[in-house]
């Protein structure tokens, strides 16, 4: 394996120093922007980020299509809500809990996780109907159409966080070690192995790696990611109504890493800011604004699978050339056209 | 007695809806097994033809309910097309892996939605009555005659279909291409041609469901994604292979979802589809054609 693809050189050892620099603009961004919206809006980002990076491992890094991720977001959002709300419990603990909850629900789809390409999204799009139905309709606990309401702030070690930098930095924060943690993830053993599997299963299973199981150790992680996201999304916006949660923010979560990139989790960052932030600045045309949102996302289909993340990679290689640091290193277009070493198959 | 009619009441209108999202379903699988695409914007297409066939009606309100079903049909066909063209065959033509054509579908449909939005207004707008509003009677039972017009429209355009996919040599094309594109490419059929042609097709089958959904609910500009979900999920009950399972799959999706929303729970209509289709991709991963293969 040890011609394994890179496949995420944006943070190989001689980006490190952009990484530290794009770390530390995230974590300073409340000194320079003090409206709290934008820190909302922010958050946001960070909180779907969450859930797009657990959907890159599922569907970039192992090749399992799921169009369902707003289910799990939508358990441990509930989860949280319900925990604090109705039984006191500290943040937390609901914040763990939530994760676990979403991931137990995945174990659900386990028997499904033997199904392929558009088997396989079918069913998960079936699930996240279902759970959407389930969060409408069982009012005894959810609160049906009308939502839940009233849950507390987050508060960690007695200290409530009352201002939008504080929760900025709970959500970003957590962000940060989810990408961290998937990092780790796909570079090691088990990265690689849900690699191969995504590029041939049939050969993946023969080299003795255990299909089954690392395919559904995917979707639990990708799960358990989701359901944390979601507790972060109950305490940020406390206030939950069903409409959240349908399939169709399923497909958003899908339009992130799909933007962003195809197997590189700096994309699906991209890909979340994008879907999160793009409509709020269209906010200005009006009617127009979704329109436009539509048209923008086919056009950014034209990059291909490399997503908004190559298109960056491929602009910055142009501005080093430019500058004269590397001379004649390829040509900005075939990094476009033909981004990764191997060719992916999208199983679909 | 009544609860026979009732029952009866049902199976009809179970059948209508089935026949619609066989409609759809069959659009779907012609344009996955053609291109590899999966066209979530199959539900939108149908959307505007409804919308279409609608502005139709105002402009002419004397129009013959067949007239209609054409101009819906006639509408879908070409904003089908156009989106083939327009899209679909740049992303091709540039080699874009078919997750981001697929993903760009999704797009077409925020597109179609929210530009019918812009036209028609955010209202769900009635039809008028395009068959008349006299019950036929069928051995005691009343039907309503748009359920039986729906029905026999739509076994008449799937009938139509069936003659022109097996006995015509565009229709033998299509069929060729639908089962191994490359090989029938070599065989002389012109892939650019044959998917306008399948793109033609199923915009012309979903601007038929259009009409016809209008005709029995409203016309309203988000009508078209959950149904083209239903779509796709009742072509994949029918194994996405062949056609007759996408119809069989649309059938059967609608006589499901009329039966679990009266007798399971109205509520968990939508669900009771869900649950079973997990169920059936779990014992037969490839929809039902799968289990019927594996029978005999």
């Amino acid at each position: 394996m040890s011609a394994a693809p890179d496949l995420s050189p944006h943070l190989s050892r001689s980006n490190l120093g952009a990484t530290l620099v794009f770390v530390a603009l995230l974590l300073l961004f409340p000194l320079f922007s003090t409206n709290s919206f934008t820190l909302h809006m922010m958050s946001l980002v960070a909180i779907n980020a969450m859930v797009a990076l657990g959907l890159q491992l599922l569907f970039g890094f192992s090749g399992q299509l799921s169009i369902g991720q707003a289910a799990f977001y939508g358990i441990g959002a509930y989860t949280s809500g319900l925990l604090t709300t109705k039984l006191g419990v500290p943040f937390p603990v609901a914040f763990f809990a939530s994760g676990l909850a979403a991931s137990a629900a995945s174990l659900l789809m386990v028997p499904i996780t033997r199904l392929s390409g558009v088997y396989l999204a079918v069913s998960t799009i079936g699930f996240s109907i279902l759970v959407h139905l389930l969060l409408k309709n069982e009012e005894w606990l959810t609160g049906g159409n009308f939502g839940l309401i009233g849950i507390p702030r987050v508060s960690l070690f007695g200290y409530t966080l009352r201002t939008p930098a504080y929760s900025y930095f709970l959500c970003v924060g957590s962000a940060l070690v989810v990408y961290a943690a998937l990092l780790r993830l796909e570079r090691s053993r088990f990265g690689r192995a849900i690699n191969a599997i995504r590029q041939n299963e049939d050969a993946a299973r023969s080299s003795g790696i255990a299909v089954t199981l690392l395919k559904s150790q995917c979707f639990v992680i990708a799960a358990f990611v989701a359901g944390l996201a979601g507790s972060l999304y109950a305490h940020q916006v406390r206030y939950l109504g069903p409409d959240d949660f349908t399939f169709w923010k399923s497909i958003e979560f899908l339009f992130m890493v799909v933007i962003g990139g195809m197997g590189s989790l700096f994309g699906a960052v991209l890909g979340a800011a994008f879907v999160v932030l793009l409509p709020e600045w269209l906010r200005e045309i009006g009617d127009y604004r979704m329109l436009v949102f539509g048209a923008l996302i086919v056009a950014v289909m034209l990059f291909g699978e490399a997503g908004l993340a190559g298109f960056l990679r491929t602009m910055a290689r142009a501005l080093r050339s430019a500058l004269g640091r590397t001379v004649g290193r390829g040509q900005p277009r075939d990094a476009v056209s033909d981004p990764l070493p191997s060719k992916r198959d999208s199983n679909v | 007695m009544a609860d026979q009619i009732f029952f009866w009441d049902l199976f009809v209108g179970g059948l209508a809806i089935g026949c619609v999202y066989s409609l759809i379903a069959l659009g779907i699988t012609m344009i996955i097994r053609a291109t590899g695409i999966i066209h979530f914007a199959q539900g939108e297409v149908m959307m505007l033809g409804s919308m279409s066939a609608l502005t139709a009606l105002w402009l002419l309100p004397s129009l013959p309910a067949v007239v209609v079903l054409l101009v819906g049909m006639l509408a879908s066909g070409i904003i089908s097309v156009a989106m083939e063209f327009l899209v679909y065959r740049t992303l091709r033509v540039r080699r874009i892996p078919i997750m981001n054509v697929i993903t760009a579908t999704v797009g077409m449909s925020i597109l179609c939605i929210n530009a019918a939005r812009i036209i028609w207004g955010s209202e769900p707008l009635r039809y008028p009555d395009l068959f008349g509003t006299l019950a036929y009677t069928f051995a005691g039972v009343r039907v309503s005659p748009q359920l039986v017009w729906i029905m026999v429209m739509g076994l008449v355009i799937m009938g139509i279909l069936q003659l022109f996919l097996k006995h015509t040599r565009t229709g033998l094309a299509m069929q060729a291409v639908a089962q191994d594109p490359d090989a029938a490419q070599l065989m002389g059929a012109n892939l650019t041609k044959i998917i306008t042609y399948t793109f033609a097709i199923a915009g012309m089958m979903a601007g038929a469901a259009g009409v016809m959904i209008g005709s029995l609910f409203f016309s309203f500009f988000q009508m078209g994604f959950i149904t083209g979900i239903k779509g796709f999920i009742a072509a994949t009950l029918g194994g996405l292979g062949s056609l007759s399972g996408a119809m069989l799959g649309g059938i059967l999706f609608g006589l499901i979802e009329t039966f679990a929303g009266v007798f399971i729970s109205s509520a968990y209509k939508d669900g009771i589809g869900m649950v079973l289709l997990i169920l059936i991709l779990l014992f037969s991963p490839s929809g039902l054609a799968g289990l019927w293969k594996r029978r005999r």
